[in-house]
């Protein structure tokens, strides 16, 4: 099938009353191809775990209302029942969760586990299945399979769970894998095992990782693309070198000159002045306006559309578009 | 997929090699320590297992019918030949009470399993589906809730009469209501774990996911709460037979041999003493081994 593998369209996640809706995600539009990997950034409540569990339907509706269309290998995710799902999530999508200390049974084996995700989308014999799972294992660099299958949770440290709960998210060789902050809750030798993990499975698989994260560092580490969110909306979509070399969002921009670095001595960080506001209160205009060094009255009145910056870069500002164009 | 080999480069899998898996204590080991390091609970332990076994052997080990009556023997404090004497119709008070754990052990432990089966089945509905579920079942729970259980017990035996399904239904209704609010309480808080969140997205389906993540983790307050209650059910069942309800007589059950005694206290204290003495010493022990169970299963109260 032509076309990317999935195509996020104008999604909205809306809570509380239809007359005043909360909107958490506000018209998010953006694309996944395989074999590509992209971060999807921004702070917390910026609707980016929202967006990749609507990706699941996982997201309980009611309360929730979701709005738009989401297209996966072409098919409307969005107008399935939420019977079909299971068939879904797990065979075609895979996802990672940010905590791996208690994403995990604690009274089933991990054998039991990922047995249980692979035989979820095919039945197969307790041998194969077996084998199928030592070979898993192995696969997410478990030393020695056979002797931990029958090993709980609570026998393994944090970075070793999260090889266990990517062994079960690839059970099913799924064609996208939804990582949510997969290293957030890992110390930093841990991370970059599970990075290296997570490219490596991508480049044998050929499959799409969208990666959710609030860590710049590990954006620039595996992903191609970056896509920004600030309030439930996407502000700023580059490739990984055109974000970091030439930010045309100022909230990225913020963003970026926040990270801490050790060529330069700051006496403080620096900070995006003010917070952020909480989800859905802003209905018109832009949502970053009120922390925004380029503020201009036209922001308060219009939400400025994304304006293209370069090849596969956008990003919505009046500001910097009119930068642009001049 | 074929090649099995790992992925990482050599550095990364020798510095996994190195992570053991901690050795983790079996379950037997664990349930060993907490069972006997306690002398009470070996006891207790000791105790309930020979009231098991007498139970189940009664007709063998009783030295007489415990229904057949004698004139020629009534009232009889303990001596050689009754070794707890005999009542006012010349019966074995030993075989009686004998006959009659047999009774009291099958309630004490029939209606706390019925109660948890239902009410851990209703409390998981109630608290996974939420909605319109959860306020029926909560209601209903509450009703019942208000009525002490030995009301409610009294309140349905009187209406249904005493046979022996009788009063398991009755001690079943009233204990139900207990494990569906223990069970509904923790799958709240279980339904909250990311596991199962990661288990829907792995594509479990619910009826699996309530199966296999939600009912295992809520099973170690259901268990402490069946055992305990089987103390109080042997209790109840007593209670109810002494207020002549329950097993009805001529068949003995320590209740109504504590009833029956009670009418001729002036001439024999036996049956009394050792009916009463039977009942305490198995709710104790029952009550004893409930505590131990809890000692394992919660790590918390340890």
């Amino acid at each position: 099938m032509g076309g990317p593998l999935l195509e996020v369209r104008d999604l909205t996640v809306a809570f509380g009353p239809r007359d005043m809706p909360l909107r958490v995600v506000d018209g998010v539009s953006f694309a996944l191809d395989r074999g590509e990997t992209v971060g999807l950034v921004g702070e917390s409540g910026s609707g980016k775990s929202m967006t990749a569990l609507s990706v699941m339907r996982l997201v309980p509706e009611p309360p929730a209302r979701i709005g738009g269309e989401i297209r996966l290998d072409g098919r409307d995710i969005l107008g399935l029942p939420l019977r079909e799902m299971p068939a879904i999530r797990g065979r075609d999508v895979g996802m990672i969760f940010q905590e791996p200390m208690s994403s995990l049974n604690p009274v089933m084996t991990i054998g039991d586990q990922i047995g249980e995700a692979i035989s979820l989308h095919g039945r197969m014999t307790p041998a194969a299945r077996r084998a199928r799972v030592i070979e898993l294992l192995t696969l997410v660099g478990m030393p020695d399979p056979e002797a931990r299958i029958r090993a709980y949770p609570d026998q393994f440290s944090g970075g070793m769970r999260q090889r266990v709960m990517a062994a079960i998210a690839m059970a099913c060789n799924p064609s996208l894998l939804i990582a949510d902050e997969p290293t957030t809750a890992l110390d930093v030798t841990i991370q970059a095992q599970v990075l290296e993990l997570m490219t490596d499975i991508r480049e044998r698989f050929n499959s799409a990782i969208l990666l959710i994260t609030h860590d710049l560092g590990v954006v620039a580490e595996i992903c191609d693309r970056v896509i920004v969110m600030y309030s439930g909306r996407i502000v700023e979509e580059a490739p990984v070198e055109a974000l970091f070399d030439a930010p045309r969002h100022p909230y990225t921009r913020g963003l970026l000159k926040s990270v801490p670095s050790f060529s330069e001595t700051r006496e403080r960080l620096y900070q995006i002045a003010g917070s952020v506001p909480p989800a859905g209160t802003i209905r018109e205009g832009c949502p970053f306006r009120a922390r925004c060094p380029l503020r201009m009255p036209r922001c308060a009145v219009e939400m400025p559309p994304m304006a293209a910056h370069g090849p596969g870069h956008r990003a919505a500002c009046w500001a910097t578009a009119e930068e642009a164009a001049a | 997929m074929t090649d099995t080999s790992g992925l990482l480069d050599p550095e990364l899998d020798a510095m996994a090699e190195r992570e053991a898996i901690a050795p983790a204590p079996t379950m037997w080991q664990t349930v060993r320590h907490e069972v006997f390091h306690r002398p009470a609970t070996r006891i207790a332990l000791a105790v309930v297992v020979i009231f098991v076994l007498v139970a189940a052997f009664a007709p063998w080990i009783a030295p007489y019918d415990p229904l057949q009556q004698s004139f020629l023997a009534i009232n009889q404090t303990p001596n050689a030949a009754h070794w707890l004497g005999t009542d006012q119709f010349g019966r074995d008070v030993l075989s009686r009470l004998i006959h009659g754990s047999r009774n009291s052990l099958i309630f004490g432990l029939l209606s706390p399993v019925f109660a948890a089966v239902i009410g851990t089945t209703l409390g998981v509905s109630a608290g996974y589906f939420g909605g319109v579920v959860d306020r029926v079942v909560s209601r209903v729970i509450d009703m019942l809730m208000a009525f002490p259980e030995l009301l409610l017990a009294i309140l349905v035996a009187a209406a249904l009469g005493g046979s022996f399904w009788n009063i398991v239904i009755v001690l079943t209704v009233a204990f139900t209501p207990g494990f569906a609010r223990v069970a509904r309480a923790s799958t709240l808080a279980v339904k909250q774990e990311p596991y199962v969140e990661a288990a829907m997205a792995a594509g479990v389906r619910t009826p699996v996911i309530i199966a296999r993540h939600v009912v295992p983790n809520i099973l170690a307050p259901i268990v402490v709460l069946m055992t305990l209650w089987s103390a109080s059910s042997i209790r109840i069942e007593a209670t109810l037979s002494f207020l002549g309800i329950g097993t009805q007589p001529p068949n003995p059950s320590w209740g109504n041999i504590i009833r029956d005694g009670l009418n001729n206290m002036f001439a024999t204290q036996w049956p009394i003493l050792s009916g009463g003495l039977a009942i305490t010493v198995v709710v104790l022990s029952i009550s004893l081994i409930g505590d131990a169970v809890r000692d394992v299963l919660d790590p918390e109260a340890g």
